[in-house]
């Protein structure tokens, strides 16, 4: 009994001994978009998988408008953000001195989703036709003027209805012809709506990809210009744990979804999905373990998909599968890595859209891969 | 024109389902071009019977007539005027008093004219154009008064008209209004709590008892007329008002 | 829905105009606004809040000078002031009727209050995306969402006036034998006057945020677009032009109503 109590002690003054010799955790705060939802996974299955305390900080996550993300991290209130690169285009132009470096969405999110009674085998046949975009800002507003400008059309040629963030009501409604939508999201929404017989004469719907058409630079991580100066290391540590905890997620879909469960309320938590989930992530951290290349782990994700349809309802594993599309928009060979024409093509649709202010500077200064090549050896 | 009140009683459903007695049964006649004083307990019901006569509330049990016409609703030759002076705040002296032409669709320009000729005998010259609020008590109740004589009714009700004025305006007003009244010798039913003036106006007094309000006296006054202040101090005013207010103070026990 | 629970909004208030003070009174707001923007000026000059958070005046000066050249901001604010307008005339008149009726008939007030009560405190913004999809992306939805807006204060402030009319005043237009339109016309909407424009006052406010909410849901055209849209290209002085409109345009509204209190309530300032 004595020397039981005599080892937890020494135990415990082990352990403290250990702790206090570590730094203490930095604390940063990361900025994202929208709202939680299990698009953000990486930043769950960073924080709750330990990806960011190896880094040796203390990450919390908030959500903000996108320029308000913008302007905060351009001014030093938060160090760390998550924005599209057409903002940090814009925002450059009129004075915002950030700096992206660590590319996110390898392609871009956004798509033109049409009926498939449509049968638009050219984008030059969207002439006359509605058009419905949230505004006439953001993302989709500059996908779009991409994909027109691509099949040799302005948006003079189309007729654009500004519909808010209702693109599946407002398609199913039959108000417009095609909407611009996150390619990870709506389209499943709006087969499911349709599958259900829900989405008026719609049956199922056709994607067309910006990305399929023209790279154009999107999602990353920015980061406040100052620290960059006067910690460099810093922001690369931040550049690597993120990659680590985005590569986990890409690898192993299930464990990322069961990590986001904490932050996400509105995720499908059943208890049959989460047992499912929870032997799927089991046997997916097996299979990983013998290293296998990107192609194979593309396969294992599919064949996830597939089981788990055989186990669990398709309304409950919708947004397994937005996660798994989502993935699908994010891996790559070389994660975070992005290249210079695909920023160039982004500030040509900007300026086609007449949003650049006058001072763009160099866009070479816009963005850098070196923190996330220096993370990575 | 002649009133008769024949076994009026009216009640309200009271908590619990109870039906709370507020007057009557009562029945009495006030023949045409009589001045008749009603003076009674507070709460005895006075003013709903004057609610009655001027067709705003339906008895309970009996009817009320004038002449032969069911009092079933507001008469157009029965007027009301009440304790306060029932003034519309928002509209001038002029327009006060032009009320009632107003309704009966007469021209602006007619009902100007008629409300010009009044002022003088309503001592308001002047004030056309005033807001009630601008208004002496005594100024303001001489406009409804004014309002009541454009009305041209054959009777008039009277709540309390003068109630809430000082003694000497009150009776000041009274006796004006016996003026007003003139020729014309409208039918008049007066409420009012002031034994005095019940006397120096009424050619009867009813005295109504506690609620709910039964008559229990009928008192004719037969003093001269064009009756004046000085009156009260009279041998025949003293035995009289002395009268009235025995058969009110008789019912406190 | 009891009678204590419909205060009205703002009542209206008595003042005595005494010369010297009227004056100061005036002048008060507009000394106000010139201070804050010499605060304003020194804070950007200063450089004690970064320029990208808070512009100097000059620039949002400058903004406003191309704006209203280039035809921006007309463009904008008149489809916005469009949309309130219909809003209004639509909100208002339908809650001048209802708060008539229900004013008149009491049943009407417990068939009607659960609904008219779960309206009103439910954010128009959260189900504002609803109204988008129901009525379309046009203007219509707009008015829509300004109508919903203005119209719970016409409704408390009809009820609450009407409410109000003096029962004597009632029995005297009856005992005249007035009829129902002679007994709206004469009591009834002067009496309810005073509420009912102190609400309008507050609808006219209100008719902003719903114009602006419905647009910020999806709009072509309209000034909340104008500040989306000059957000999401960090013009940040384009912002607060666009902000300071929509504050122009609904003083101007407030004003206008004020003034037509002024108008039409002379008794009440003579009656003070």
């Amino acid at each position: 009994m004595l020397n039981l109590i005599r080892i937890i002690a020494l135990f415990a003054l082990l352990s403290a001994a250990i702790s206090s010799a570590q730094a203490p955790l930095v604390e940063e705060r990361i900025l994202l978009t929208f709202v939680p939802n299990v698009q953000f996974a990486p930043f769950y299955v960073g924080i709750e998988e330990g990806f960011f305390a190896d880094a040796g900080f203390d990450v919390t996550l908030e959500h903000l408008q996108e320029p308000e993300v913008l302007d905060l991290v351009a001014v030093g209130q938060a160090n760390f953000g998550i924005v599209s690169g057409e903002q940090v285009i814009l925002a450059r132009s009129r004075g915002r001195d950030v700096t992206y470096i660590f590319e996110w969405f390898q392609q871009y999110p956004v798509a033109l989703v049409h009926s498939d009674a449509l049968e638009l085998s050219d984008l030059e046949q969207l002439r006359g036709l509605k058009v419905g975009i949230p505004g006439r800002f953001g993302a989709s507003y500059s996908g779009l003027t991409t994909l027109l400008s691509s099949a040799g059309l302005t948006e003079t040629d189309i007729e654009i209805k500004e519909i808010g963030f209702n693109a599946a009501e407002v398609l199913c409604l039959g108000a417009v012809d095609a909407a611009m939508v996150y390619a990870n999201n709506e389209p499943l929404q709006i087969r499911n709506l349709a599958a259900a017989g829900d989405c008026g004469e719609i049956s199922d719907v056709e994607v067309v990809t910006v990305a399929s058409q023209v790279d154009l630079v999107s999602n990353g991580l920015i980061v406040f210009r100052n620290l960059l100066d006067a910690a460099p290391e810093s922001a690369a540590r931040m550049a690597f744990a993120f990659k680590a905890a985005l590569q986990s997620a890409i690898n192993n879909p299930a464990s990322a979804y069961l990590a986001s469960l904490k932050y996400v309320d509105t995720l499908p938590s059943d208890e049959s999905l989460v047992a499912e989930l929870e032997a799927a992530a089991e046997r997916q951290s097996e299979f990983l373990a013998s290293n296998p290349d990107r192609a194979a782990v593309a396969e294992s994700r599919a064949e996830m998909l597939q089981l788990l349809t055989t186990q669990i309802d398709a309304g409950v594993l919708t947004q397994f599968q937005v996660l798994l599309n989502t993935i699908g928009l994010w891996d790559a060979d070389q994660l975070g890595v992005s290249d210079l024409a695909s920023w160039e093509a982004m500030r040509d649709t900007l300026g086609l859209m007449g949003f650049l202010g006058d001072d763009l500077g160099d866009l070479s200064d816009a963005f850098s891969n070196e923190y996330v090549l220096d993370s990575g050896e | 024109m002649r009133l008769s009140l024949r076994q009026v009683e009216v009640s309200y459903a009271g908590p619990a389902g109870a039906s709370l007695s507020a007057l009557g049964p009562i029945s009495f006649e006030v023949a045409e071009e009589e001045f008749v004083c009603l003076v009674g307990p507070s709460g005895c019901g006075k003013s709903t019977l004057i609610r009655v006569l001027a067709g705003l509330l339906r008895p309970s049990v009996g009817a009320a007539y004038c002449g032969d016409e069911l009092i079933d609703r507001p008469l157009p030759h029965i007027a009301i005027m009440f304790q306060d002076t029932n003034l519309m705040p928002w509209r001038t002296v002029l327009d006060n008093i032009a009320l009632p032409l107003e309704i009966a669709g007469v021209t602006r320009a007619k009902r100007y004219q008629t409300v010009r000729e009044l002022l003088p005998q309503l001592n308001l010259e002047g004030f056309e154009l005033a807001y009630p609020a601008e208004l002496s008590g005594g100024m303001a109740q001489r406009v409804a008064l004014g309002r009541v004589i454009l009305q041209q009714p054959r009777v008039w009700l009277l709540d309390e008209p003068f109630g809430a004025l000082d003694a000497l305006t009150r009776e000041k007003l009274s006796l004006e209004l016996l003026r007003l009244r003139g020729r014309s010798r409208q039918t008049i039913v007066l409420v009012t709590h002031d034994i005095s003036e019940a006397v120096l106006l009424a050619d009867r007094v009813i005295v109504l008892s506690r609620r709910p309000g039964k008559l229990i006296a009928d008192i004719a006054v037969k003093l001269p007329r064009p009756r004046s202040a000085d009156m009260i101090y009279q041998p025949d005013f003293l035995r009289l008002a002395k009268q009235v207010r025995a058969c009110i103070e008789d019912q406190r026990d | 829905m009891a009678e204590s629970d419909l205060t009205p909004f703002a009542q209206p208030e008595k003042s005595r105009a005494i010369a010297h003070g009227a004056i100061l009174r005036r002048l008060s707001p507009l000394a106000t606004v010139l201070v804050l923007i010499l605060i304003w000026h020194w804070i950007t000059d200063w450089r004690l809040v970064s320029r990208i958070l808070i512009p100097p005046p000059a620039d949002v000066l400058d903004s406003l000078a191309a704006a209203l050249a280039d035809g921006t901001l007309a463009k904008h604010s008149t489809t916005t002031l469009g949309e309130m307008m219909w809003g209004l005339l639509f909100g208002v008149s339908i809650g001048l009727a209802i708060g008539y009726a229900i004013a008149k008939a009491p049943l009407l007030e417990y068939i009607l209050s659960p609904i008219i009560v779960a309206f009103q405190s439910t954010p128009i913004v959260a189900y504002a995306p609803l109204l988008i999809i129901i009525f379309g992306t046009g203007p219509s939805s707009k008015v829509v969402t300004t109508a919903v807006i203005v119209f719970f204060p016409t409704l408390v402030n009809t009820i609450v006036g009407i409410r109000g009319v003096s029962p004597r005043l009632r029995d005297l237009m009856l005992s005249l034998n007035a009829g129902r339109w002679q007994i709206f016309r004469n009591l009834e909407l002067p009496s309810a006057l005073p509420v009912i424009l102190a609400g309008l006052k507050t609808s006219t406010t209100l008719a902003v945020i719903g114009a602006v909410v419905g647009e910020f849901v999806g709009s072509g055209s309209g000034l909340g677009v104008l500040v989306i849209s000059a957000r999401s290209q960090y013009d940040t002085p384009l912002v607060y032009v666009t902000v300071f409109t929509m504050t122009a345009i609904a003083l101007s509204l407030y004003s206008l109503v004020a003034l037509l209190e002024w108008r039409v309530l002379l008794w009440q300032r003579r009656s003070a």
